[in-house]
C-alpha cells in the first residue's frame, strides 16, 4: 500500500468517526428533550397518585406521610360513591344511545345514495358542537324544563334520562361521522352476498356489518363514555338534586370550611374518579385491540 | 333444473348510462353459460340483474317460467359467487358455508352437517375451523363455491370466478369448476372477460358489447365463425387477421394476392374485410400449385408460443400472422406464401362489420 493511499484511508476513518459522534450527540439531545417534555406531563399525574396518600398534601410533589385517612374521609361523604354510580349510569346510557344510533345512521348514510349526503354530515357535525356548547345552555335548560318537563318528568330537569339524551345529541353527529368511515371501508359484496342468500337488511347489519365494525363501535363507545364522564356543564345545569349529580359535579363541592379547595379530598376523589376510565381503556384495548382511529381510515 | 328466459331486458343507470339494451336471451336447463365481453359491456350488470342486486329498468326475467323481475334477491333461489368471494372474515369456513342455511332458519346440527358434507365434497375438510384470512386464494375460492353449493339453489351465478387466482391455479380451478358443474347439473351463468376461460368452460357463450349480445353460440361456433369483426377481434388468444379485401367474382383480392372467396359471397359487396385466424392460415415456402396468386411476403417476426410459433408476414402492405408447428418454423426474412385452410376464410361487410353471407337475416 502506498503512503498516499493510507492517508486517504485515515481520512475516511476520521470522517466516519466524526459522523458517529454527531449521530451520538443527536441521540443524546433527542432523549434529553423527550425526557424534559415527559417530566412536564408526568408531574401532575405523579401528584395525582401520591397526594391521596399524603396526610397534608400541598401544591408540590413530596414523599407522602403515608396514610389512608383521606380515603376514609371521602368514603364517609354521603354523595361521593353515589356520584360515581351516577356518572356510570349517564356514561353507559349515553354510550348505548350513541352506539346504536350511530350504527344505524352510519350504515344507512354509507349505503344509501341521497343527494347532499356529505353536506348533511358536515352540517350535523358543525351543529353538534353547538348542542352541548356553553352558548346553548340557556335555551337547552329552558327546552328541557319547559317542553320536556311538560311532557313527562323523565324528560324534564333532574332526570338522568334527559341528561343522557342531551349528551347523545351532542355526540351523535361526530360518532356517525367516525363510524361512516368504518362502514365505508367494508366492501359492499359482503352485504350483497348475504342479501342473495336471503338476509334482510337488519340481518345483514347484525350478522355482517356490526361484527366487521366492532373496533369502530368500541372506539365510539369509549369516546362517548369518556366525554360524558368528564362533562361538567350539562349535568351541572340539568341536575339540581345532589343525589343525582355525577362525580364531575361533585368535585366542585370538595372545599374546606375556610372556602379553600381541600387538596387531600380533591386528590383522593380525583384518583377514584379517574380509575374507572383507565380500567375501561385497558379492558377495551385488550379485548378489541383498537387504536384511536379518529375519522381516518387505517 | 331451471331455464332462464330474459326478454327485452333493459337497465339504465341513474346517470343515464344504458348498461343493458333490450336484451333477449335464453339459458337452457343445466347449461354452463358464459357472458363474455370487455369491461363495461354490461355483463356484470346482467348477472347482478339476474341476482336481483340491480333492478331492471324494463323487460322481464323468468326462472323456470316464474317471473322474478321484481322479486327480492333472497327469494330467487339463486346463489352467487362474487369476484372477491365475499367470505365473511369474522366467520370460520364452516360458518361461512352454513350461513345461507342459517338465514333460512335451519337448525344448527343440520347446518353443520350439510356444511361439512359439502366441504368434504370440495376438499375442504382440513380447513373447516379456519378463518378466510388463513386460506390461500384457491382455498378461498373453493369455500365460496361450497357456500353456493350448500344452499342447493336452482341457479348459480358466478362473477369472474377465476380472475383472482394466479395463472397456474386458474387452470386447475377451471377443471374443478367444470367438473363440479357437470356433477351438480345446476344451470350456471358466469361472467368473464377472459375469452380462453369462456371457451374452455362454457356450453354456450354470449359475447356482449355495449349492453347487447353480439353473438350467441357454442365455443366452437364463436371461435370458428365470429358473427362480426368485434367478436372476431375479441375471441382467440392470437388475434384474427382482419385485412381489407375486394370481391372479384368468386375470388377475393387480399394483401396483394388472391384467395378463393367463400361460397355465397357475391360481388355486390365489393369492398369487404377478410378474416382468417392465424391457426387456420398455412405457410408454404414455394408458390403452391393448387393456389396460384396466393398472397406472398417476407417473414418479419417469429413469436414462440411453446409447441407452435406465431409468424408475422409482411405482404402487400399488410401484416398477416400464421401459427405454425415448431418444426415448420420459417427463417426470418425468407419468402413465404399463404393459403387458408378450406372453409376457414371469413368475409365481413365493411359497413356493418357483419359476417357475409348473412345466414339468418332476422337475427
Amino acid at each position: 500500500m502506498s503512503p498516499k493511499r493510507s492517508t486517504a484511508a485515515a481520512d475516511i476513518g476520521e470522517a466516519a468517526a466524526r459522523k458517529t459522534a454527531v449521530a451520538l450527540a443527536r441521540r443524546v439531545g433527542f432523549y434529553a428533550v423527550t425526557c424534559l417534555i415527559s417530566v412536564f406531563f408526568a408531574l401532575p399525574l405523579l401528584w395525582l397518585v401520591t397526594a391521596p396518600f399524603d396526610a397534608s398534601p400541598a401544591y408540590a410533589i413530596e414523599f407522602p406521610e403515608p396514610t389512608l385517612r383521606n380515603f376514609e374521609t371521602i368514603l364517609s361523604n354521603p354523595y361521593a360513591l353515589p356520584s360515581l354510580l351516577n356518572s356510570l349510569i349517564l356514561a353507559v346510557g349515553t354510550a348505548l344511545f350513541v352506539v346504536t344510533g350511530a350504527a344505524l345512521a352510519a350504515y344507512a348514510l354509507s349505503r344509501v345514495r341521497i343527494p347532499g349526503r356529505d353536506a348533511l354530515l358536515y352540517v350535523l357535525l358543525l351543529l353538534s358542537s353547538v348542542v352541548t356548547g356553553t352558548a346553548a345552555m340557556v335555551p337547552l335548560f329552558l327546552m328541557v324544563s319547559e317542553v320536556g318537563g311538560a311532557i313527562h318528568p323523565v324528560l324534564g330537569v333532574d332526570s338522568h334520562f334527559s341528561v343522557t339524551l342531551v349528551m347523545t345529541g351532542g355526540l351523535l353527529p361526530a360518532a356517525i361521522f367516525m363510524l361512516k368511515d368504518f362502514v365505508d371501508s367494508i366492501p359492499p359484496s359482503y352485504e350483497e352476498s348475504a342479501r342473495v342468500f336471503g338476509a334482510s337488511p337488519f340481518r345483514v347489519l347484525k350478522d355482517v356489518v356490526v361484527p366487521l365494525i366492532t373496533p369502530g363501535l368500541a372506539t365510539i363507545a369509549v369516546w362517548s363514555i369518556v366525554n360524558v364522564w368528564g362533562n361538567f356543564l350539562v349535568p351541572f345545569i340539568l341536575l339540581r338534586d345532589a343525589d343525582k349529580q355525577p362525580a364531575a359535579v361533585l368535585i366542585r363541592t370538595l372545599y374546606t370550611e375556610a372556602g379553600q379547595p381541600n387538596l387531600a379530598l380533591l386528590a383522593t376523589f380525583s384518583l377514584l374518579y379517574s380509575l374507572p376510565v383507565v380500567a375501561m381503556y385497558l379492558f377495551v384495548s385488550k379485548k378489541y385491540g383498537f387504536r384511536f382511529h379518529g375519522g381516518i381510515k387505517s | 333444473m331451471t331455464r332462464i328466459r330474459l326478454t327485452g331486458l333493459t337497465k339504465v343507470f341513474d346517470g343515464g348510462v344504458t348498461a343493458l339494451d333490450r336484451l333477449d336471451l335464453t339459458v337452457e336447463p343445466g347449461e354452463f353459460f358464459a357472458l363474455l365481453g370487455p369491461s363495461g359491456c354490461g355483463k356484470t350488470t346482467l348477472l347482478r340483474t339476474m341476482a336481483g342486486l340491480e333492478q331492471a329498468t324494463s323487460g322481464t326475467i323468468r326462472f323456470a317460467e316464474r317471473d322474478v323481475t321484481r322479486v327480492a334477491p333472497g327469494d330467487r333461489d339463486v346463489a352467487m359467487v362474487f369476484q372477491d368471494y365475499a367470505l365473511f372474515p369474522h366467520m370460520t369456513v364452516v360458518d361461512n358455508i352454513s350461513y345461507p342455511l342459517k338465514v333460512k332458519g335451519r337448525a344448527k346440527p343440520e347446518r353443520t352437517a350439510r356444511a361439512e358434507e359439502v366441504g368434504r365434497q370440495l376438499g375442504l375438510e382440513a380447513l373447516t375451523a379456519r378463518r378466510p384470512s388463513a386460506l390461500s386464494g384457491g382455498q378461498q375460492q373453493r369455500v365460496a363455491l361450497a357456500r353456493a353449493v350448500a344452499c342447493r339453489p336452482a341457479l348459480f351465478l358466478f362473477d369472474e370466478p377465476l380472475s383472482n387466482l394466479d395463472a397456474r391455479l386458474r387452470l386447475e380451478a377451471r377443471g374443478f369448476l367444470k367438473r363440479l358443474q357437470r356433477e351438480l347439473g345446476v344451470t350456471t351463468v358466469f361472467v368473464t372477460h377472459d375469452q380462453a376461460e369462456a371457451l374452455a368452460l362454457a356450453d354456450r357463450i354470449a359475447v356482449m358489447e355495449s349492453g347487447r349480445v353480439r353473438q350467441l353460440g357454442t365455443p366452437r361456433e364463436v371461435f370458428a365463425r365470429p358473427a362480426d369483426t368485434f367478436v372476431a377481434n375479441f375471441i382467440g388468444s392470437t388475434p384474427m387477421n382482419l385485412v381489407p379485401a375486394e370481391v372479384e367474382g368468386d375470388r377475393l383480392r387480399v394483401a396483394g394476392g388472391v384467395f378463393a372467396a367463400p361460397q355465397g359471397v357475391v360481388a355486390g359487396s365489393a369492398k369487404v374485410t377478410a378474416g382468417i385466424r392465424p391457426e387456420y392460415l398455412r405457410l408454404h415456402d414455394a408458390e403452391p400449385t393448387d393456389a396460384p396468386d396466393a398472397p406472398t411476403g417476407t417473414v418479419s417476426i417469429l413469436e414462440n408460443l411453446g409447441a407452435t410459433t406465431l409468424v408475422t408476414v409482411d405482404c402487400g402492405g399488410e401484416s398477416l400472422s400464421a401459427v405454425v408447428p415448431e418444426d415448420a418454423e420459417p427463417a426470418p426474412g425468407s419468402r413465404v406464401w399463404l393459403t387458408p385452410q378450406p372453409g376457414r376464410l371469413l368475409v365481413y361487410d365493411n359497413d356493418s362489420g357483419e359476417l357475409l353471407p348473412r345466414r339468418d337475416p332476422a337475427g
